[in-house]
């Protein structure tokens, strides 16, 4: 069932003083099935964090709509849950209170969400850390609480911004196979932003490819390699092939936008 | 640069309302003038006071005062700031010291200084200092300890010595801190100045407040008073200049 | 400092345990030994600097008159009249000016002015609107108060970081609880801050407007003692004013402690 379309969505971002308003997105066309998990994958500055930002209503789009199950959606809502790059956790919070924060502003009551945290707590591993506060735990830990906050509204789609983009090699790998985890047991729609060629890969049915800016959707590429997947399938022949066409694409549209910087950020693997 | 003079225009804006709210409500009867006063009748008695030279010689007092409390506040706050940062022992036993003068109201010693120091100027010049020097010194000594390590490693690395570490490293990078502490003084002085005319004196702007305040004179009151907040005004705003200036190196 | 590889005496004390602590005590204890015996003994005039044993008994003699006890709470009275209204109205104001740029623009440089004029060049003319009593005194404690936890408020809640607002609103928080869940918390310690600046200032304004003129309370013993000579007394009053400070800041403390904890890191 197709659970989110996104149509002919444009952002212009509004002048600067004296200059001329930014084109960020042309035209994104996009459509996610219910329980798919989609990565997507563009040069940098090319508008994917400005489309997941449309997507959860946190900004308005210029021409386009988003619609979630039919209707179209206007402001933001536990229905979609973002996971940010930078955590963007309350420091003055406890894990807990972090997590309960999303049900606390819908006014869900203190027992009940207490117990709702402690469980996707539990599912990200974090129970024996429950009263620390985010100064005290790893960026992977961190990024983690980032997850059950999102998940414990129980969003319809999970909007997932280079969730792992502050975290080194090894950490990142292991948060990806968790995620994998967690998403195969209660199969959450997700939208899954990231730099990393290997991991939009190694996690997706699909990945979107998007164009250097102003973007727009360029390529949809199926991944059919066989789930559950380990860190193993890395190595496998058909993985380096999918590596190969999206670096070559990514090449392509780096090279398009004549950007040193987007090219360093895309090609640093 | 349109940005800032709007900021500027608003501002001037703010005294403005304020100004004619207050002098609509004096007449209009919503506030007593006698007691309230108006700006109408504080602009009178400015210029009474202008041209009599009373306001000139209060303020001349005053800021003679707070020139030398606050100078002697200057050298002995960052010789003591400056010892108690190089030496633990001193800054151990001097330390409670210096949080009881920071934190206790001097201001009630002052018949005790009137006796030792006598009646008028000296009173007013030593209030202001005790006010001020502490907050110096507390930053001075913030500034030493907050020297950064490795530069004093590398001079004695180089072959320097302690004397070396002292004048080239300890001193030029505690100026920062020094600075803010002697803005921060800036205004205990002031308030020092102010305090000490109040209490054991009778000359200076601070005095010439209590004395119209007695005679019930509410707009000559708003003189001095509205002087002073100028005053204070105007001086922090330099400080903050001058910090700015001397502190370019830091930017670099 | 020990820059030196050798250590001397004093680098060795300076680095036991509780230096601070007992090194300073020691320096305490000193001081007062030399001033009991200078003043006990007369050699400066004990009516100008008394010693502490007489301190002590004058202390005792006070705090069991009663007298101590009325006219502190007079004054503890008044300053809660006037400080509970400024935490109140310096939030509301600071937050205003921090989510209002024309209300900045137009009321922060009176703010500003009132905050670095010397408060207590205001008190003779409160005293004429509000007369000898009480009500002088809590207005000097309010506008003692309530102009740093305003400016505080300001500076925490433009300080505040965009990543928290946007994580709450991802998931659909209303303005309101943007600013009681994100802004203000956020802004906490560096109210906090504000509120120990404003405790300093208010203790002040509201002794020195006792002293000014008044009917009752801790100013109005020290100005009466103060008048009489009797520096004894002056002494006793002044550490009880002093310790009641200090006894905020430390309840401030605690408060922080409990209230912002995760800033134990910065
Ligand atoms: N608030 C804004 N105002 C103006 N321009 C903006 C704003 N936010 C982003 N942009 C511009 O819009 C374009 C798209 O930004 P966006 O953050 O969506 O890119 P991105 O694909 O997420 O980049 P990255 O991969 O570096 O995270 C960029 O060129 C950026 O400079
Ligand atoms: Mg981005």
């Amino acid at each position: 069932m197709t659970q989110l379309v996104v149509e002919n969505l444009r952002l212009e971002y509004p002048a600067a003083r004296g200059g001329k308003p930014y084109l960020a997105l042309s035209e994104a066309n996009l459509a996610v099935e219910s329980g798919e998990f989609v990565t997507i994958v563009g040069p940098s500055g090319c508008g994917k964090s400005t489309l997941l930002m449309l997507i959860a209503s946190l900004l308005r789009a210029t021409n386009g709509t988003v619609k979630l199950n039919g209707k179209e959606v206007a402001a933001p809502g536990p229905d979609r849950a973002l996971v940010f790059q930078d955590f963007a956790l309350l420091p003055w919070r406890t894990v807990l209170k972090n997590v309960e924060i999303g049900l606390e502003l819908q006014r869900v009551p203190v027992a009940r969400r207490r117990d709702i945290a402690r469980k996707y707590i539990e599912m990200v591993g974090l129970s024996a850390f429950e009263m620390h506060y985010p100064h005290q735990l790893s960026g992977g830990m961190r990024q983690r609480v980032g997850i059950a906050r999102a998940l414990s509204v129980d969003p319809e789609v999970l909007l997932m911004d280079e969730p792992f983009g502050a975290l080194d090699a090894q950490i990142r790998q292991v948060m990806g196979l968790e995620l994998l985890h967690i998403w195969e047991r209660d199969r959450k729609t997700i939208l899954f932003v990231t730099h990393d060629i290997d991991e939009a890969i190694y996690l997706a049915d699909r990945i979107v490819v998007m164009s250097a800016s102003p973007g727009r959707v360029i390529r949809e590429i199926k991944v059919e390699l066989p789930r559950p997947r380990g860190l193993a399938i890395r190595t496998s022949p058909e993985f380096n092939i999918y590596r190969e066409t999206l670096w070559n694409l990514l090449e392509e549209q780096v090279r398009a936008s004549g950007s040193w910087a987007a090219a360093k950020a895309t090609g640093d693997r | 640069m349109n940005e800032k003079f709007a900021q500027v225009a608003l501002g001037a804006l703010g005294f403005i309302l304020l100004i004619g709210a207050w002098e609509l409500a004096a007449r209009n009867g919503l506030a007593n003038p006698v007691v309230v006063s108006s700006p109408a009748r504080i602009a009178a008695a400015f210029a009474r006071q202008w041209a009599s030279g009373d306001l000139f010689a209060d303020l001349e007092t005053s800021a003679i005062e707070f020139a030398i409390g606050y100078g002697l506040a200057i050298v002995v706050g960052v010789v003591l700031g400056l010892a108690m940062g190089l030496n633990r022992i001193a800054e151990y036993c001097i330390d409670p010291f210096i949080w009881f003068i920071y934190a206790s109201p001097l201001i009630a010693f002052y018949p005790l200084l009137i006796v030792w120091l006598g009646f008028g100027f000296v009173t007013v010049v030593t209030v202001a200092f005790l006010l001020s020097f502490v907050s110096i010194a507390i930053n001075a000594m913030a500034g030493v300890h907050a020297v950064d390590a490795s530069h004093m490693r590398a001079v004695l690395a180089f072959g320097g010595t302690r004397r070396d570490v002292i004048f080239k490293v300890i001193l030029p990078s505690s100026v920062p801190h020094i600075l803010a502490g002697a803005r921060i003084g800036l205004g205990r002085a002031l308030h020092g100045v102010v305090l000490g005319e109040m209490f054991g004196s009778n000359d200076g702007l601070g005095y010439s407040i209590t004395r119209y305040a007695a005679q019930l004179k509410t707009a000559d009151v708003f003189v001095p008073l509205l002087t002073l907040i100028v005053l204070g005004v105007a001086i922090n705003q330099a400080s903050a200049l001058l910090e700015g200036r001397l502190q370019s190196w830091k930017r670099a | 400092m020990a820059i030196n590889a050798s250590k001397s005496l004093g680098d060795r004390l300076s680095e036991a345990p509780n230096a601070r602590t007992w090194i300073g005590g020691v320096s305490v204890v000193l001081f007062l030994a030399a001033w009991q015996v200078i003043g006990a003994n007369e050699i400066v005039r004990s009516d100008l600097i008394s010693y502490p044993g007489e301190i002590a008994a004058a202390a005792y003699d006070l705090a069991s008159s009663g007298e101590l006890g009325a006219n502190a709470l007079t004054t503890l009275r008044e300053f809660a009249q006037g400080f509970a209204p400024a935490i109140l109205a310096g939030i509301l104001l600071g937050l205003g000016f921090a989510l209002s740029r024309l209300a900045r623009s137009l009321f922060e440089p009176l703010f500003v002015a009132m905050y670095t004029a010397p408060l207590i060049a205001f008190v003779p003319l409160l005293v004429v609107w509000f007369g000898v009593g009480s009500t002088s005194k809590a207005v000097t404690t309010f506008l003692a108060a309530v102009v740093p936890i305003a400016i505080n408020t300001t500076t925490g809640v433009r300080e505040t970081q965009e990543s928290w607002v946007r994580a709450l609103r991802a998931f659909g928080a209303t303005r309101g609880q943007i600013i009681v869940k994100a802004i203000l918390p956020g802004a906490m310690p560096i109210i906090m801050a504000g509120l120990r600046l404003a405790i300093g200032r208010a203790i002040v304004g509201v002794i020195a407007a006792e002293m000014y003129v008044s009917t009752s309370g801790v100013g109005r013993m020290i100005q009466t003692y103060s008048t009489a000579g009797r520096a004894a007394e002056i002494f006793v009053l002044v550490g009880e004013v002093s310790g009641f400070g200090f006894m905020c800041v430390w309840l401030l403390r605690r408060l922080e402690n409990r209230l912002a904890p995760w800033r134990a890191r910065a």
